[in-house]
């Protein structure tokens, strides 16, 4: 037996997994319908695919919010995982599962599969016959990817990285790229069975004035990370960041470099793609506006060329959306694509070269870090802020990176830290920016452009 | 001057955390941020590591009026913390509340400055008064002496 056959042992082996009976679930994804692959879907379908966001704590719930999802013509469903389970806390979401479903109050911010199990989620998923995306925020994912992909859930999004930094203070980073490449492995061998598996990382990070290099090399890293574990359909992705020319700039390096990357590694053949997050910061309370702000947004997405968008609701700046809402959402993004035609190619050279020689300055010094393993090389570039994300709540995170937005609100980088950004591209961004204000009126500038939105 | 910062509890909201960081070291102070997610226990030993003059507590979720009810016992706890400058600062109060109620209550707490939903720089503004009316800083302009030389460092 393999040691990755004995690990998956022990993990489904948890007291709160009803029995794994491995060769019946190898059986289920050999014989699956294509029509559950997004990777199929990218293949054979021209226009973005839209995806909501959207978790309830019981079955019946969210089979009720897929029923909504699907009249408004959905391409991708969501399944949003609990906090509780995506801290592993399996016992808490149990006790709140039960709570939820005695007293039909929600008790808990998403879905727990895992205490659902495999053979109770699959009734769901294979009855709608729509590919279904895994959104969670887990270090520690094993047991829940292997639930999802025996539940017929084929796209898991996460990182070891974009589901780290933004979300914790200090869970050990170098114990979250061992669980993932567990995760990466699995996904590899189910992928070999049908349609591949596809991993999708999760570029908006913490939202907050993250400029586009450190976005970029963090797609690229979580890709290679994947593809060298064997994965052959990724999605990289970021959320929209202000401005619409950086976006479409951000867009144009992060799928030219992703094929390079790849190609670096010997993984040419595998499939990448563009994934757009509508405004992931602050919401406008004002629902109305709020729409106005989401519509921009898939605006933006077909001027970026992504393959597919993740929507936001009218209700984002309230809590957690009722379905209704997020139905309407994907019905009036659909309309939005529907009606978008003839967009004009736009190109920044000068912008596009700029972000460029940031990303393969910042790549470059990863990959001469001395470590064995790309996991190690990585792991020690954000332990010594080689890689820095502004406003991560983690301790490994240097948080020495300053930036603020120009006059067209562009994100530059007013204060590199340990990040390698290049001479050259550091004097560009600064001069496009008005620095000649004490810290005290640049901080207010900051709370502004956090805030630009509402 | 040494200041110890950082989130209470549970709450892991990060923006403000970062930005009172970035404003503390304009104004010249020696700061030591301990983030967001923080207990109790770590801010007073962090005082006592650093030698700190001032505690800055903050929250966004409401969730330090659980925590604040315990700062005198534990404090208690500790030698030569008797002249430590505590200011708390943020969202006080889980849902909505009025600060003529809050603020007596967070002084009985154990707090000398209380900010509750009060701007970042009018919070630093009020700080800056009570050190100098302890006497720990001669006049606003020692701070701001040091404050101007270290904006002259930032945009050299």
């Amino acid at each position: 037996m393999s040691l990755l056959q004995e690990e998956r042992e022990i993990i489904l082996s948890n007291e709160y997994v009803d029995t794994f009976d491995f060769a019946e679930v190898t059986e289920f994804v050999k014989n699956a319908s294509k029509d559950l692959f997004i990777s199929h879907h990218f293949k054979n379908q021209n226009k973005m695919l839209v995806q909501p966001r959207g978790g309830f704590p019981t079955y019946k719930k969210q089979f009720a919010l897929y029923e909504f999802f699907v009249d408004a013509n959905v391409d991708v469903l969501p399944l949003t995982i609990d906090s509780n389970t995506r801290l592993n806390d399996y016992a808490t979401s149990k006790k709140m599962l039960r709570l939820s479903e005695e007293n039909n109050v929600d008790m808990l911010n998403g879905y727990p599969l895992v205490n659902h199990g495999y053979r109770t989620t699959r009734k769901m998923i294979t009855h709608f016959n729509k590919p279904v995306s895994l959104r969670h925020g887990t270090p520690d994912a094993r047991l829940l990817i292997e639930t999802a992909i025996a539940s017929g859930i084929f796209e898991i999004e996460g990182g070891p990285i974009t589901y780290l930094l933004p979300y914790s203070k200090n869970f050990p980073l170098d114990k979250a790229f061992l669980y993932w490449k567990y995760v990466e492995r699995v996904c590899a061998n189910y992928s070999k069975l049908n349609e591949p598996i596809n991993r999708e990382s999760f570029g908006p990070l913490t939202a907050t004035l993250v400029p586009p290099s450190i976005t970029i090399v963090i797609q690229l890293l979580e890709m290679l990370l994947s593809l060298e574990e064997g994965v052959k359909s990724f999605s990289v992705s970021f959320s929209q960041q202000g401005s619409m020319n950086q976006d479409i700039v951000t867009g144009a390096v992060l799928k030219k470099l992703a094929r390079y990357y790849a190609e670096q590694i010997n993984c040419g053949d595998a499939a990448i793609h563009l994934v757009y997050h509508q405004w992931m910061g602050a919401f406008p309370t004002n629902k109305n506006y709020a729409e106005q702000l989401i519509n921009m947004s898939t605006v933006i997405a077909s001027m970026v060329g992504a393959d597919k968008i993740i929507t936001k609701t009218r209700e984002e700046a309230s809590g957690i959306p009722t379905k209704e809402a997020n139905a309407k959402t994907v019905a009036n993004t659909q309309y939005t694509l529907g009606i978008l035609n003839g967009l004009p190619n736009v190109v920044d050279e000068e912008e596009e070269e700029m972000l460029t020689l940031q990303v393969k300055a910042i790549m470059e010094a990863v990959f001469n870090d001395p470590a064995d393993t790309l996991w190690r090389k990585v792991f020690n570039s954000i332990k010594n802020g080689v890689i820095d994300v502004p406003f991560s709540p983690h301790i490994i995170n240097h948080n020495n990176m300053i930036t603020i937005r120009d006059a067209k609100k562009n994100i530059r980088i007013i204060k590199r830290g340990n990040v390698p950004i290049p001479d050259r591209c550091y004097a560009y961004d600064k001069a496009q920016c008005d620095l000649t204000k004490d810290t005290t009126s640049i901080v207010n500038d900051i709370i502004h452009d956090i805030g630009i939105m509402q | 001057m040494k200041v110890v910062t950082g989130v209470v509890g549970n709450d892991i909201h990060v923006v403000a955390n970062r930005l009172i960081e970035l404003s503390l070291n304009a104004r010249g102070y020696e700061v030591f941020n301990l983030g967001v997610n923080t207990y109790l226990e770590e801010f007073f030993d962090a005082v006592v590591e650093t030698g700190a003059e001032i505690l800055m507590i903050s929250s966004l979720n409401g969730e330090a009026e659980g925590w604040s009810r315990e700062v005198k016992a534990l404090k208690s706890k500790y030698k030569n913390l008797d002249n430590l400058i505590m200011m708390i600062g943020g969202n006080l109060v889980v849902g909505t509340g009025n600060a003529e109620d809050i603020v007596p209550r967070y002084k009985n707490y154990g707090f000398d400055i209380v900010c509750h939903q009060v701007d970042l720089n009018t919070g630093l503004d009020m700080l800056e008064s009570l050190l100098e009316e302890r006497g720990l800083v001669e006049n606003k302009s020692e701070i701001k002496n040091i404050k101007e030389s270290a904006i002259q460092e930032r945009n050299s």
